[in-house]
């Protein structure tokens, strides 16, 4: 019953990220010309009953709710809404909400999948706080991931409207793309720090365990090294290389729609996530 | 008591008339003075721009008689519009909102009204008719700016262009601009990025004095026309207008100069005919051409929303005119205007 509540409080976030999304299908229609606020407001809807959910299921299992799929994907979701509310509190970087309400939507009702919420069992040897702490920064990592890639899509609009000469690009109030792109350089940065110490304290978590070793192969493992090398290398290719505009918002992209369709298959096969 | 307006604008009288007419702002006062004394009106107020010349007066005489005065008063004949009330009250109100200007929805026109009614305000020219007037003027200048886009847009290639910048560049405050070649558009558009903060401007031309002429005009620095090529890592915005047969920018020359650049965002603006730089060069990454059609294409549509937007501030206005007379006046009539003929001494050349 208590589990009930926080997810029917979860659900009813998902559904307003689903009107988001209508809404921002009708700003996309009118060319991004208004600035009424009003999705803003429904994403700072959405997030407060969002934030109720991981608030009252905290305080049901007394730690940080990031210890099974359907916590971590809701914990993400968290972290792209409230960094979005912040930045979109400039006006010209609101319409972010128009581009992430629909990611958001989507990941919510594959998070409502009953099979992503299963009970676990704590792993003996290694602190559950940090654990929690592990897992939180990959969530907000992955979060600020996924909002780069919500930027990197605003920019890819906007940059094509200018390359063809689309009178929409003059009149509607996206914000300028160099403005864009520094947007997605910087949660990409901010993404890649936070996984950083996220993997990390995973790493530190690892040597508590009874054997170690036995994880050297374990599945998610591999995985998180080889997101690590992917952000790393989008960090060099922009800073490096000067490979920005197109091919760095195509990478942004890309590299979170890799997270994206493999996050939870690699997490199902890893023994060491499964316990 | 009724409140009339005569004058002549760009739309009634070419320049070489309305500059006849004009008032020096040092003038002002003495000039409302001599009004009011002659007798044609109890308050007034002289609005005298580059595009208008006019005189809003509360008079007790007959309308035909305050013309006739008023004209008296501004002792030269020329093609006047003279409006009585609703019609001088809607007058008033439209040319608050820029609705009247040449340039449809410009928003110096307010202050330039509001520095006419100042002035008259000070020397005591007015009381409760043209001041109740003015601030309801001032008034719904105020509303149509912030309920309509009437003045949303840039409706010249040169602001259009300036506008496409703010779309690509973060801030132009840290960008350059080069201008290749020398034209009148290529000018205006050099100094509306100026205008809007852009940090330098680099000339150059096929002749090195134009471009140091044009240099020093916009407060930048000419190269000679062979070095231009050199200048491109510190530029963000060109303009090029030159004579030119054949493009004198293409991908092949580009290419090694966006790498110059580290591929920062380039906007290239075309203004030439035949064009300067080879259309292709759009499909560059991080490069954005726009050729004078482009431009146009922008400020057209800006124009066509302007004009929409126009109407809907054309039903505020009546509004407002209704509000401030009062509906049981609606039906009276006051809409002259009157053509006069110069005597054959005092016929300008046009």
């Amino acid at each position: 019953m208590a589990g009930s509540i926080d997810r029917n409080f979860f659900a009813g976030a998902v559904l307003v990220y689903g009107l988001s999304m209508i809404y921002s299908l009708f700003l996309w229609r009118k060319g991004f010309r208004r600035d009424d606020h009003v999705n803003y407001l429904l994403l700072l809807l959405a997030f407060a009953l969002h934030t109720t959910a991981m608030i009252l299921r905290g305080f049901r299992l007394n730690h940080c709710p990031v210890t099974n799929l359907y916590e971590a994907t809701t914990f993400a979701m968290w972290s792209i809404v409230a960094v979005y509310l912040g930045v979109g509190l400039w006006p010209r970087l609101r319409f972010l909400g128009a581009f992430a309400s629909p990611v958001l939507f989507a990941i919510g009702v594959f998070a409502l999948m009953p099979s992503l919420d299963q009970a676990r069992n704590a792993r003996p040897g290694v602190s559950a706080t940090w654990i929690s702490i592990h897992a939180a920064m990959m969530a907000l990592s992955y979060g600020a991931f996924g909002l780069a890639s919500v930027a990197a899509a605003m920019y890819l609009t906007q940059e094509h409207n200018l390359k063809l000469h689309k009178l929409q690009a003059i009149f509607s109030l996206l914000p300028p793309i160099q403005r864009l792109e520094a947007v997605v350089g910087r949660l990409l940065v901010s993404g890649f720090v936070l996984l950083t110490i996220g993997l990390a304290i995973g790493a530190l978590d690892l040597t508590h365990l009874d054997n170690p070793q036995a994880f050297r192969g374990d599945p998610k493992i591999i995985w998180s090294a080889l997101v690590w090398l992917i952000y790393l290398g989008l960090i060099v290719m922009r800073w490096k290389f000067a490979q920005g505009g197109r091919r760095f918002a195509l990478g942004a992209i890309g590299s979170f729609v890799f997270v994206l369709l493999t996050f939870w298959g690699t997490n199902a096969l890893s023994p060491l996530h499964n316990p | 008591m009724s409140l009339v307006v005569i004058g002549l604008s760009h739309h009634s009288a070419p320049v070489t008339l309305r500059e006849r007419f004009a008032f020096a702002e040092a003038r002002l006062p003495a000039a409302l003075q001599l009004l009011r004394d002659s007798g044609a009106a109890e308050e007034a107020v002289i609005l005298s721009t580059c595009n208008r010349v006019e005189i809003y007066a509360a008079t007790p005489l007959e309308p035909s008689k305050a013309f006739s005065a008023l004209r008296d008063f501004l002792t030269t004949c020329h093609e006047f519009y003279c409006l009585n009330e609703p019609q001088s009250v809607h007058h008033l109100f439209k040319v608050a909102c820029g609705l009247d200007s040449m340039v449809l929805g410009e928003t110096e026109i307010l202050g330039q009204l509001k520095k006419a009614y100042d002035v008259a305000l000070r020397g005591g020219h007015t009381a409760g008719r043209l001041n109740k007037a003015f601030q309801r003027a001032f008034n719904v200048a105020k509303q149509v700016r912030t309920e309509t886009q009437i003045q949303r847009g840039s409706i010249s290639v040169g602001s259009a262009a300036v506008e496409l910048a703010e779309k690509i560049f973060s801030s132009l405050s840290e960008r350059d601009v080069m201008v290749i070649g020398a034209g009148d558009t290529s000018e205006k558009t050099a100094r509306a990025l100026l205008s809007r903060g852009a940090r330098s401007i680099i000339v150059t031309n096929r002749s090195h004095d134009k471009a140091v002429l044009l240099a020093s005009e916009l407060g930048g620095r000419a190269i000679h026309f062979e070095d231009w090529a050199k200048e491109f890592a510190s530029i963000d915005v060109v303009i090029s207008s030159t004579a030119a047969p054949h493009y004198i920018l293409d991908r092949v020359k580009l290419e090694p100069l966006m790498k110059l650049r580290r591929n920062r965002p380039l906007l290239l603006i075309d203004i030439a005919v035949p064009r300067d730089i080879e259309p292709e060069v759009n499909f560059m990454e991080n490069v954005f051409l726009y050729n004078i059609d482009d431009l146009q294409a922008i400020a057209d549509d800006y124009l066509k929303q302007r004009k929409a937007e126009a109407v809907r501030c054309e039903k505020l206005i009546r509004d407002k005119v209704e509000g401030l007379l009062g509906s049981s006046r609606e039906g009276q009539t006051g809409g002259t205007k009157y053509a006069l003929t110069l005597p054959r001494s005092q016929t300008p050349t046009p």
